[in-house]
């Protein structure tokens, strides 16, 4: 999840992110970056995620853990 | 699994796309949203937003569609007498009722052997007019169908919004469909879901729920979007899923019933939601983005149904008139809906824009 972790760091435009961020501490955090996020997983992951899923999540590390348990999910 | 039709010996013999003349930028609306500006501008960079045609006050769907469809009667593009049918599709009707088609057929002064027909069908309100038309020219008394896509719906969306109000468009087309003196095969596959209607929609102002005083309070949305339940509300988040996931499929299942590959086909004119869902859905299918016209929302907006023929009137003007197209349309969104068009495209008496 390295990987997802970069990309991440790309779409909210910051030098780094923690686990334990806040996403709606993050400036980039808007419909349009839930919207980004949900492409990604679509593209590169092959999963769906809802806005309010990734709303729920709360976090960066609520949201790689999201990432993963559908991961684990569709197989 | 898709619903399946097949016509034969059919065309589209023209496409006239009649549009407001009023234009807004993007930038002119920005103030009614509640977003910093340099978010609004960012999000018009990835979206494709750029100005939208808006309707004045007032102007409705019929006052539209008889401007076009006069206008080809002026122009000696289209004769009174070989209308046979009138079918409209739009989601805003001018009545519950009588019919807004009936009220087209009245300004027009048409003979009473014509049959007029509303559709209540949005996003994919293209495909499903078509499929009308050439089942209405399967019988011989049908001489031409004038389909008619058109919409104003800008009055449903509330300005302070800014998941639909960048996007969205007014817009009024005459698509002539008739017999076709050449073989043609005409292959389409068609699904709806209605367990997912709601994503959707336009929560007052019908009959479960009248317009009053308490639709028309304006409520702040977790995203920070203000709208009203008169107003149209869409889940943007499910909208973009639900595309990604079933178009794709669905054009590869007509692909194959029309013996065609990805590359056989020149142009992919799709329902225009957004260039930034065009260009995914593109990159999923495997065609060059060129190949599917995303330029609509940026220049003219989301007109519903409308946008189909907007796009082949916009990218092919009158090089339709002398060239054919292998096409394939589809229309995605409302209902939900989600159907497609695989037919050649060509040697039309007209296509080109007009401005009310």
């Amino acid at each position: 999840m390295d990987e997802l972790f970069g990309q991440l760091v790309e779409l909210f435009e910051v030098e780094s992110l923690d686990s334990n961020d806040n996403l709606v501490d993050l400036d980039m955090w808007d419909s349009l970056t839930q919207l980004s996020i949900i492409a990604l997983a679509e593209e590169n992951y092959g999963i769906t995620v809802s806005a309010a899923e990734l709303r729920d999540a709360q976090t960066i590390g609520g949201v790689i853990g999201l990432f993963e348990h559908k991961k684990k999910s569709r197989v | 699994m898709s619903l399946k039709f097949t016509f034969r010996n059919k065309r589209i013999s023209g496409i006239l796309t009649v549009l407001p003349k009023r234009e807004i930028p993007f930038e002119d609306e920005m103030a009614h949203y509640n977003f910093p500006p340099a978010k609004s501008l960012k999000l018009k960079l990835a979206m494709g937003y750029n100005k939208h045609r808006i309707v004045e006050a007032g102007t409705n769907v019929s006052d539209l569609c008889v401007y076009g469809i006069n206008y080809l009667l002026d122009e000696g593009l289209l004769e009174k007498d070989d209308i046979s049918a009138l079918v409209l599709v739009t989601q805003s009707p001018e009545h519950f009722l009588p019919p807004t088609s009936n009220i087209i057929q009245g300004k027009l002064g048409l003979h009473t052997d014509v049959l007029c027909m509303d559709i209540n069908q949005g996003c994919a309100g293209f495909i499903i007019g078509l499929l009308q038309a050439y089942m209405l020219l399967e019988q011989e008394s049908i001489k031409k169908v004038l389909l008619l896509n058109a919409d104003v719906l800008s009055q449903k969306i509330s300005k302070r919004d800014r998941n639909s109000n960048p996007l969205a468009g007014d817009a009024a087309t005459v698509t002539v469909v008739e017999r076709s003196l050449e073989a043609t095969v005409i292959q389409s596959v068609l699904n709806m879901d209605g367990k997912r209607a709601y994503v959707l929609q336009i929560p007052a102002g019908g009959f479960k729920l009248p317009s009053g005083p308490e639709t028309a309070e304006m409520k702040e949305d977790e995203n920070g979007n203000f709208r009203s339940l008169d107003n149209l509300v869409m889940k943007g988040d499910e909208v973009f899923n639900f595309a990604q996931k079933e178009v794709p499929p669905m054009i590869e299942d007509l692909l194959e019933i029309s013996g065609k590959k990805a590359g056989d086909i020149d142009f992919y004119f799709f329902h225009q939601p957004n260039k930034f869902m065009l260009h995914k859905l593109a990159d999923k299918i495997g065609v060059p983005r060129e190949k599917m016209p995303a330029n609509i929302v940026e220049n003219f907006g989301n007109a519903s149904g409308a946008t189909i023929p907007v796009a082949v009137s916009f990218n092919l003007g009158a090089d339709a008139l002398a060239s054919t197209y292998e096409v394939c349309f589809a229309g995605f969104g409302v209902g939900l809906t989600w159907a497609a068009i695989q037919q050649e495209l060509g040697k039309l008496k007209f296509n080109q824009i007009i401005y009310y």
